[in-house]
């Protein structure tokens, strides 16, 4: 592991690669890049869960923490890491001070893993618009967390006005268990009758403001076209936000799950003797490895959050983001590009940045001088061109 | 109109779940049920990938209640489960645990099994439906057969299905497995019965099938115009442990030989198939079967070995002669090697080595294609002296992943070429999330999803390829072989007498 303070961009690509050479087992078979976006009160609870995820699917691990955007200075500190903490693969954990947080993308950019897709994941409170955030404009999937907020039905319609093919949340993820068993007790409905099973009304009992509640309802009232709402039942459900679903079925029939307080549900359905399935909470990380699963688009997603919010539309919309320039110091002046045309990073003189990203000249390119030949001696061309410019010199240090 | 509005087949997240059904496992006192199947009920609970409504039942001679079975599944599911251990998974499945204690012989017992199942199909729902797992010696299987049939346990009716899974070997010859298939389709219709191979439920085995016809990277060169030879190789350091007795009897041809091995080079020289489905690949790897060729000099080409003592793996090695309940002068071979050819348009001349072997020095299965060398190097013959031939290869344990060696520049003034390899490490890094091959082949039979199991067909004419080399062999004696090496020098032989020599795996 190798620690840089107040570094540049280009020394951490540098570091990668050489820790790449000198790691031994380097791991090849690198299928995406997580950039994981954290707070820094987050840090270890994401590090944790991003390491889980890159366990099942080998990934490079870029994880960017902004601090003190109001920071006069500009500054990057990065720890490389290969095999250690973060799992077996190649892992970057970087704390962006001041403006350089709004242009983190300068730093991932040349650290994303070559013609791979890349995923971001927000463990905070993403932007409003994804537009705003360069790290999500960049990714080909990308996950927020609607449950993190305060009224996270409030964030479902957050996410629903912002949508684009692409984007998901883990409150939709942690919906998985009870989808799968609700599909399955319809499947053995309709084993038993042989021929197919028609819903034509139900509900979910829960707290009605519990993302993940509010998706199975919405994507029940989708794939069944009836209208089935969540309502606040009489105990106080678990952290699933669901304590029973209840599905009027044709032919008079009905079925039910209920949560059974024990890491599990009881299935009830005619014909049939009360079953338990286990629908064990899963961790952080298990979830996030869902969503890496897939890259594609989640339709079965969109359409719950369409039936959610009463949105429509939201799978016909370009997957492609562009840009929008927005300075958190100055909000007030960024209130015209919500319709995500035009003002582009730059793009407004009014909104255009304070020119305080690291003024190194051009001419000290490390990889551009060096990453041709592979000289020991590194480190010493690579000390005068930080330390000349600015007071706090690079140090390395190595464990 | 779909039969369940909720099963939509964008929705991949929602995983593929059987139908309501029983397990009943005979022999599940034994080593197979305990380390593999337990666990793999257990992780596919765990995996929420069991039905609702499902029961396992376990059927031994032991004199056993269901709560003294339970404590054994449960031990043995925890000790040997890949998925963490979760007390409240493990509890839901012991609810639906039974077990039955009776000889095969036995009608009380058997009314007693054909009981509980009725039973459970209303107390526990499992609607009728059930695999039976044969987890007992072939010479049981008459046996248990006729009381499923007496009991009409194996009937398949548009209400329920009831299949049968049986183990390898699948008999002991042709003969012997047409009798085999004879007797287990006679009870049940030739669909419902799934022979397991392990081998074949390996993500890399079927990762191979991705490779091939997934790309257009490798397809072009995959025929005798590219392909100067294939080696396959599954080699294990272990000895016959505690199995004289099957061993003696079986030898490495018919353990190994048979199934795993003709099942990868099936696999290795098919054709692509006309879609993913069970019928069409087995179609396919039924045509190289029949299509395989045994040499005419057998002496040269199919050789046989059997370990001595020796060392390996820093510890001292006994002869197989000497391992306990192996006769002083058994001719039983611990080691095959042979080469067979595949008479189609696009493998014509280019032999398959196949080989298996116990104390070998380490344990790998592995499919290499060696591929033709260049038809001219443009460089100064001293410039290649040490390039080989480029190689594709499919390693399908451990580190499951592929290898691919070429040539390439020795750094320095020098124009010298030398090979490297390229590796694509995939089981590592998937090694939690990818199924067991018995998770996945329990729950293809749940499914009823025959894909990754030969038929009889596949079976017989496996056989076909092995009676002539076994009637050869009978009258020879295999060659030995020290622990700890690669097998006789005959084996090496038969490679240089063609100017190739076994890749070092």
């Amino acid at each position: 592991m190798t620690t840089l303070w107040d570094t540049t961009g280009s020394a951490v690509v540098k570091e990668l690669a050489a820790q790449r050479r000198t790691g031994g087992a380097v791991m090849s078979g690198v299928a995406l890049t997580l950039v994981v976006v954290a707070d820094e009160s987050r840090v270890t609870e994401a590090e944790q869960a991003a390491s889980a995820a890159a366990e099942v699917h080998p990934c490079r691990l870029l994880i960017v923490v902004r601090r003190q955007i109001e920071a006069p200075v500009p500054r990057l500190d990065a720890e490389v890491l290969v095999g250690g903490r973060l799992g077996p693969g190649e892992a970057v954990v970087m704390r962006m001070y001041g403006r350089l947080g709004l242009h983190a993308e300068s730093v991932v950019l040349p650290l994303l893993a070559a013609d791979a897709p890349v995923v971001t994941w927000w463990h905070e409170a993403p932007p409003d618009q994804i537009a705003r955030d360069p790290l999500g404009v960049i990714a080909d999937r990308r996950i927020t967390d609607a449950s993190m907020a305060a009224d996270p039905v409030a964030a479902l319609r957050v996410r629903a006005e912002d949508y684009a093919p692409g984007d998901t949340d883990l409150a939709w993820t942690r919906s998985t268990p009870w989808r799968a068993t609700l599909a399955s007790t319809l499947d053995s409905v309709s084993g038993r009758r042989g021929e197919p099973v028609r819903v034509i009304g139900g509900q979910v009992e829960g707290d009605p403001e519990n993302a993940s509640a509010r998706l199975v309802a919405g994507w029940l009232s989708s794939r069944c076209g009836c209208d089935i709402q969540v309502v606040a039942g009489a105990r106080v459900p678990g952290p699933s936000g669901i304590d029973s679903v209840e599905l009027h079925l044709d032919q008079d029939e009905e079925v039910r799950l209920q949560d059974d307080r024990k890491g599990g549900a009881v299935i009830a359905q005619p014909f049939r003797p009360e079953a338990v399935v286990a629908l064990p909470d899963r961790s952080l990380g298990e979830l996030v490895g869902e969503e890496l699963r897939r890259l594609d688009s989640d339709e079965p997603y969109s359409e719950a959050l369409e039936s959610v919010t009463g949105t429509t539309g939201l799978s016909d919309r370009p997957a492609c983001r562009d840009h929008v320039w927005f300075d958190p110091m100055r909000p007030d002046q960024t209130v015209e590009p919500t319709n995500g045309s035009g003002e582009v990073d730059g793009g407004s003189a009014t909104a255009r940045p304070a020119p305080t990203v690291p003024d190194v000249p051009g001419d000290t390119d490390e990889i551009a001088l060096s990453g041709e030949h592979d000289s020991p001696a590194d480190d010493s061309d690579e000390q005068p061109a930080v330390s000349g410019r600015r007071a706090p010199a690079k140090k390395a240090a190595r464990k | 109109m779909p039969t369940n509005p909720l099963r939509d087949p964008r929705d991949r997240r929602l995983p593929r779940v059987p139908e309501p059904c029983a397990l009943v496992v005979f022999g599940i006192t034994g080593d197979l049920a305990r380390k593999k199947l337990l666990p793999a009920v257990y992780d596919l609970a765990n995996r929420g990938l069991l039905p609702t409504n499902f029961a396992l039942l376990g059927f031994a001679r032991r004199d056993w209640g269901d709560v003294e079975f339970s404590e054994l599944a449960r031990s043995a599911a925890r000790e040997h489960a890949r998925t963490p251990w979760r007390e409240e998974v493990w509890e839901r499945l012991a609810n639906s645990v039974r077990f039955i204690q009776g000889s095969f012989d036995d009608d009380n017992a058997f009314d007693e099994l054909a009981e509980n199942l009725a039973e459970l199909e209303g107390s526990h729902g499992i609607g009728g439906n059930a695999a039976f797992y044969l987890s007992i010696p072939p010479a049981m299987f008459p046996t248990v057969l006729k009381q499923m049939q007496r009991t009409g346990m194996a009937e398949s009716t548009p209400d329920r299905w009831r299949r049968v899974v049986v183990e390898k070997p699948f008999g002991t010859d042709l003969a012997s497995s047409r009798e085999l298939n004879a007797l287990v389709d006679s009870v049940f219709t030739a669909d419902d019965v799934f022979r397991i191979d392990h081998y074949l439920g390996k993500e890399t085995v079927q990762n191979l099938l991705a490779l091939r016809f997934a790309n257009t990277l490798f397809e072009p060169i995959w025929n005798g115009n590219h392909v100067d030879s294939v080696q396959i190789t599954m080699a294990e350091d272990v000895g016959i442990g505690g199995r004289a007795g099957f061993y003696e009897k079986t030898g490495a041809a018919r353990d190994v030989l048979q199934n795993h091995l003709l099942q990868l080079l099936a696999l290795t020289a098919m054709e692509e198939p006309v879609e993913f489905s069970a019928e069409e690949i087995r179609t396919e790897k039924l045509k190289v079967l029949r299509a395989v060729s045994v040499p005419e000099d057998k002496e040269r080409f199919a050789v046989r070995g059997q370990y001595e003592q020796g060392w390996l793996a820093g510890q001292r090695a006994t002869g197989y002669r000497q391992e306990e309940g192996v006769s002083e002068d058994s001719t039983t071979e611990t080691y095959a090697a042979v080469r067979l050819g595949v008479e189609t348009r696009r493998w014509a001349g280019v032999p398959f080595y196949l080989r298996t072997g116990k104390r070998l020095p380490r344990r790998v299965t592995e499919i290499a294609l060696v591929f033709k060398r260049a038809p001219h190097l443009p460089f100064a013959p001293t410039d290649t002296e040490e390039l080989g031939h480029n190689q594709l290869v499919i390693r399908v344990q451990p580190d499951e992943g592929v290898t691919l060696k070429f040539g390439s520049k020795v750094p320095g003034s020098v124009m010298e070429v030398r090979d490297v390899a390229m590796d694509f490490l995939y089981g590592e890094q998937f090694t939690e999330a990818s199924p067991e091959a018995y998770e996945r082949l329990l729950l293809d039979v749940l499914l009823g999803d025959a894909t990754l199991f030969p038929r009889n067909a596949e079976v017989e004419a496996s056989w076909a390829v092995i009676d002539p080399l076994e009637e050869y062999w009978a009258a020879t004696t295999p060659q030995p072989y020290r622990a700890g090496e690669w097998g006789p020098r005959a084996a090496d032989a038969m490679l240089e007498a063609e100017g190739r020599q076994w890749r070092r795996p």
